[in-house]
């Protein structure tokens, strides 16, 4: 699945840490999800919305 | 295994492996000298020669706790997928060994080895994960 979170984390000026820090996660898991190697849950992915203050369809996009 | 430490729910983990780790070295000593000095039997000197195998049990427990605390879930996922890495590495090791053993009369191997054997696979395994999502 592709994913705008590059775009989203460099608009914040948020390092994968950063991002990683406020979701309670790993960076490691932030970047999975980042590079496409990991497709986050549900819950994960409603938590990035959140916290991007948008929807899950306008960070992930159903295309390989 | 796990290489980073930060998180508590990890830090929990690998504390309960190394005292696991250690209390089957201390209660092999212990089994060894009990048979040595005091040669019980019965009931006894089965739930003595069983006495090692208790930390691996609550090892395996921990192993359980920490999937069930971890909220990292990427953390999670790369275990479970070790896990199912060293469970095939063994199953496939021990079978094709049996097989072995049988046909061509190699070594029988001692099943104490299965044990280290499945943690070693799943080590390895943990490599590939986590290079595969490098």
């Amino acid at each position: 699945m592709k994913n705008r979170l590059r775009v989203l984390r460099a608009e914040r000026n948020w390092s994968q840490a950063d991002l990683a820090e406020r979701l309670e996660v790993s960076r490691q898991s932030v970047n999975a999800i980042e590079t496409g190697k990991f497709d986050p849950s549900l819950p994960l992915a409603f938590k990035l919305a959140r916290l991007f203050e948008t929807t899950i369809e306008a960070i992930f996009t159903d295309e390989k | 295994m796990i290489c980073s430490v930060n998180n508590p729910v990890q830090r929990r983990f690998i504390f309960r492996c190394w005292v696991s780790g250690g209390l089957v070295v201390l209660f092999c000593i212990f089994a060894a000298l009990v048979f040595r000095l005091g040669h019980p039997h019965g009931i006894l000197a089965y739930l003595v020669a069983a006495l090692p195998a208790l930390p691996i049990v609550w090892a395996l427990i921990a192993t359980g706790i920490y999937l069930d605390e971890e909220k990292d879930e990427f953390q999670r996922n790369m275990l479970v997928q070790s896990l199912l890495g060293g469970t095939g590495g063994i199953l496939a090791t021990t079978t094709a060994w049996g097989y072995m053993e049988d046909f061509a009369h190699i070594p029988h191997l001692d099943p104490v080895w299965i044990y280290p054997l499945f943690w070693l696979f799943a080590g390895i395994s943990y490599g590939v994960v986590r290079w595969r999502y490098r």
